[in-house]
């Protein structure tokens, strides 16, 4: 990326941390960032906002069990 | 490159799962091996929770969500902050090109919701209440679990497998929700956000993606190729008759735009559409606030702690109570007046004002002060200052071309039709009288003093005589200033005409002469008009009769009088026909000028006119018989004269000379009582009536119907009206016979003087 690319980049990045933190929404800079990407990439907010809460929930909670019983598959 | 975005993708996701878990580990457990089968869980179920929503629920709109996060810090009372945050989102706006963030919205709705969810999460809520659609099937949880029911979701082909976990009984209400949520989510093919939208369109009159006008059934519907339940339906109707009412009102507003070049719509419709605009704006700014919250989407299911305001179809409906009533309002009066104009739109609103509700009360008020300001103003201006300014025919007072004479009575009358209601009949005589005064006194007196009377009216009554400061709803104050100016434009006119015309003087100059007032002048006319008179009608001349009045002017007390008044009397001969003499068609008239001829119109004069003739025709009855008796009275002539005839012949000629006194005798009793009547008993009786009724006159009306009332009594008590037509017919009969004793009388006398010279 050329510099001037980075540096836009590098502001914004500042720019929506720093509203997340007013938001208090305890995200940090380099998960914020990924979750900036996939924004850009199409993905729908409100689901990214659902995972990020599910797997924020209590950590026994989010370790899975081995089995599941739903089948699943990957895209 | 599709491939390369899902590589991305899959990566980002990757990472973004390894530092969530990061996150959640205590400093002392070990981190997380990105090989697990926990980590590989973890990252298929995010896969899962991330296919399952593919469109989000709200409109992608920055700004609005920005206004929305704003709001929400501010009402939870960080205010500084919310000041920060908008200064970020404008720094952050405005950055583009390469190297920004092309999903602005996104990125700020996903700050929005993960900020909510931690506030809820820290709340110590339930959150799994929020996530109807999703589940997670644990079956080792201890705590309570959930109930999983997995709806058959499209492209990705999940199974259709329902799974009951069910391990709480007292989890029946959190069963009840989902599958509630899940009703609703079948049975609403759209949902209750687009709704809700598209009526708020409709409300301004345009057509909605679902909602739209239906020229058949005259109304916003949802057609039926939606799939609603029917009580959404009917609930979208409902709330589109604001929308139909709004449509209407817009109409004929615009409608009446389009004709103001045509002149077809007059200073009050024009005030109407301007009151009508006014409180569609109002209405405006309640649809603008209605939309920005309008964005804000809807939970399906009720939450404790709400933070933010959303719109519902419910809540709609309560927001659209207040406006809906004031909406039908307009929608009524606009059909009322689409066909009315000037004071009878007024009127017609005005009677729509008479109503119990506060707020109906008020705001009809509100509309009629600007619809009546228009008509307040012409009243102003024609109590004032006499001027009808009327281009579109709106006022109730009407003014027509008329010659100058006839200006009192006929320039202007009241119409009836432009009436409003407020104004009373009264009331609107008195505007009519103040008005007609004003330009009477211009035109007809030429006179310039009647400003300063209004300048005065104004003052007293608390107003300027400049434009404004009358309004609806205060007719006690227009009353006053009415009132006010009646009385002194009245005052002044009254002053006018005695003064600088003279009425009074003129009335007593037309008694005197017209009315044979003036004995000695009558008397000497008389003499000296009696011989000219006697000849046939068509070989006297106007002229030498005029020259004869001038001579009987002068010889009597008459001649002491005013100049001006003296000009105006002058001998009238009336068309005659063959046979006639000049007896039959001598008379006088009396040349009043403007402005009294208002009063002594020709119909007046002619009345006049008859009197005049009746009374000249008793004043020569008795000058005939004062003429008789001179000849008639006993002298030497007739006494010595029968001598020498003899016994036989003088006898006869004693007995008819003897007859000839008692009739002479009982003819004069009968002239003079009758002289005496008409003299005193009808002419100065009713005089001194009409006098004393001068003296109380408060205008002009008033003073034109004493003057009639003068005049009728005259002629019916003088046996001239038709009451006493067969009375009439029979004195013209005697006078007619007294005429003719006369003539004979004299032959008989001159026949006895002729044997007295033999």
């Amino acid at each position: 990326m050329d510099p001037d690319a980075a540096r836009t980049a590098r502001e914004s990045l500042d720019l929506t941390f720093h509203m997340s933190n007013l938001l208090d929404t305890g995200l940090d800079r380099h998960t914020l960032s990924v979750l900036i990407a996939l924004c850009d990439l199409g993905l729908n907010p409100e689901a990214l906002a659902a995972l990020v809460k599910e797997l924020r929930r209590e950590p026994h909670a989010s370790s899975l069990p081995a089995t599941s019983t739903a089948p699943s598959r990957l895209s | 490159m599709e491939e390369e975005d899902d590589q991305k993708v899959s990566d980002l996701i990757k990472e973004l799962v390894l530092r969530l878990l990061s996150q959640n580990l205590t400093p002392d457990s070990r981190p997380i091996d990105p090989n697990s089968s926990d980590f590989r869980n973890s990252l298929r179920y995010a896969v899962r929770i991330l296919s399952s929503r593919m469109t989000p629920s709200i409109a992608p709109d920055a700004a609005a969500i920005a206004e929305s996060i704003k709001r929400r810090l501010a009402t939870q009372g960080k205010s500084s902050e919310a000041l920060t945050f908008a200064e970020l989102f404008t720094k952050f706006a405005s950055k583009s090109g390469p190297g920004s963030v092309n999903n602005k919205w996104a990125v700020l709705y996903l700050l929005k919701i993960i900020a909510e969810d931690r506030k809820a999460s820290n709340a110590q809520l339930d959150s799994s209440l929020l996530l109807p659609n999703l589940a997670l099937s644990d079956t080792e949880l201890d705590n309570s679990s959930r109930v999983l029911r997995r709806l058959g979701t499209k492209e990705k082909g999940w199974s259709n497998g329902v799974l009951w976990v069910s391990k709480d009984p007292g989890n029946r209400l959190e069963i009840a929700f989902r599958e509630f949520a899940n009703l609703i989510k079948e049975e609403n093919e759209v949902c209750e956000e687009v709704l809700v939208r598209d009526v708020l369109y409709a409300c301004q009159g345009i057509d909605g993606k679902y909602v739209k006008f239906d020229k058949n059934a005259d109304g916003y519907v949802l057609p039926d190729s939606v799939k609603v339940p029917r009580a959404t339906r009917v609930m979208v109707r409902k709330l589109c008759e604001l929308g139909w009412l709004f449509r209407k009102v817009k109409g004929y507003i615009t409608e009446s735009m389009d004709r103001f070049p045509a002149e077809d719509v007059g200073t009050v419709g024009q005030a109407f559409c301007a009151a009508l605009q006014d409180e569609l704006s109002e209405y405006y700014k309640l649809l603008a606030v209605l939309e920005g919250q309008s964005m804000n989407s809807i939970p399906l299911v009720l939450e404790k702690a709400c933070s933010e305001n959303y719109l519902s179809l419910r809540r709609l409906s309560v927001w659209f109570a207040e406006p809906t009533v004031k909406m039908r309002l307009m929608a009524v009066l606009v059909d009322k007046c689409r066909v009315l104009r000037g004071g009878a739109m007024a009127g017609a609103i005005h009677l729509h004002a008479q109503h119990g509700d506060p707020l109906v009360h008020d705001f009809m008020r509100r509309l009629l002060k600007r619809v009546c300001s228009p008509l307040f103003e012409m009243v102003r201006s024609w109590v004032l200052e006499g001027e009808l300014e009327d281009i579109f025919a709106e006022y109730f007072i009407v003014g027509q071309p008329v010659k100058v004479e006839s200006l009192w009575r006929d320039g202007y009358r009241l119409h009836a039709g432009m009436l409003p209601s407020f104004i009373s009949q009264s009331l609107a005589q008195r505007i009519l009288r103040t008005g007609k005064s004003i330009n009477f006194l211009r035109v007809c007196c030429e006179d310039r003093g009647w400003a300063d009377a209004a300048t005065e009216a104004a003052t007293a009554a608390g107003m300027t005589t400049r434009r404004g400061g009358l309004g609806y709803g205060e007719t006690d104050s227009l009353e006053t200033l009415v009132d006010e100016a009646a009385k002194r434009i009245d005052k002044h006119l009254l002053e006018v005409i005695y003064k600088q015309y003279k009425f009074k003087e003129h009335c007593l100059a037309i008694k005197r002469y017209l009315l044979l007032g003036q004995g000695d002048f009558v008397q000497y006319l008389m003499d000296i008009v009696g011989p000219e008179l006697s000849e046939p009608a068509n070989t006297i001349s106007t002229f030498k009769l005029a020259g004869l009045l001038e001579t009987a002017i002068r010889s009597s007390n008459a001649q002491y009088d005013d100049r001006d008044i003296l000009d105006r009397l002058r001998v009238k001969m009336m068309p005659h026909e063959t046979g006639d003499i000049g007896w039959d068609v001598f008379s006088l008239e009396y040349d009043a000028r403007v402005p009294l001829d208002t009063v002594f119109t020709e119909s007046v004069m002619a009345m006049y006119l008859i009197i005049f003739n009746f009374l000249w025709k008793l004043r020569r009855v008795e000058h005939a018989l004062i003429g008789a008796w001179k000849i008639m009275k006993p002298n030497c002539i007739t006494s010595h004269s029968f001598t020498k005839l003899q016994r036989a012949v003088k006898f006869q000629l004693l007995s008819t000379l003897r007859r000839c006194q008692v009739l002479w005798d009982g003819m004069n009793h009968f002239v003079t009582n009758l002289q005496y009547y008409i003299m005193f008993e009808v002419l100065e009786v009713s005089w001194s009536d009409f006098s004393s009724e001068m003296e109380v006159a408060k205008d002009l009306d008033d003073l034109l119907a004493a003057h009639e009332k003068y005049l009728h009594s005259i002629v019916e008590k003088s046996l001239l009206g038709e009451s006493s037509q067969t009375l009439c017919k029979s004195l013209f009969v005697l006078f007619d016979l007294i005429l003719r004793f006369r003539s004979h009388t004299d032959r008989l006398y001159e026949g006895i003087c002729e044997l007295q010279a033999r």
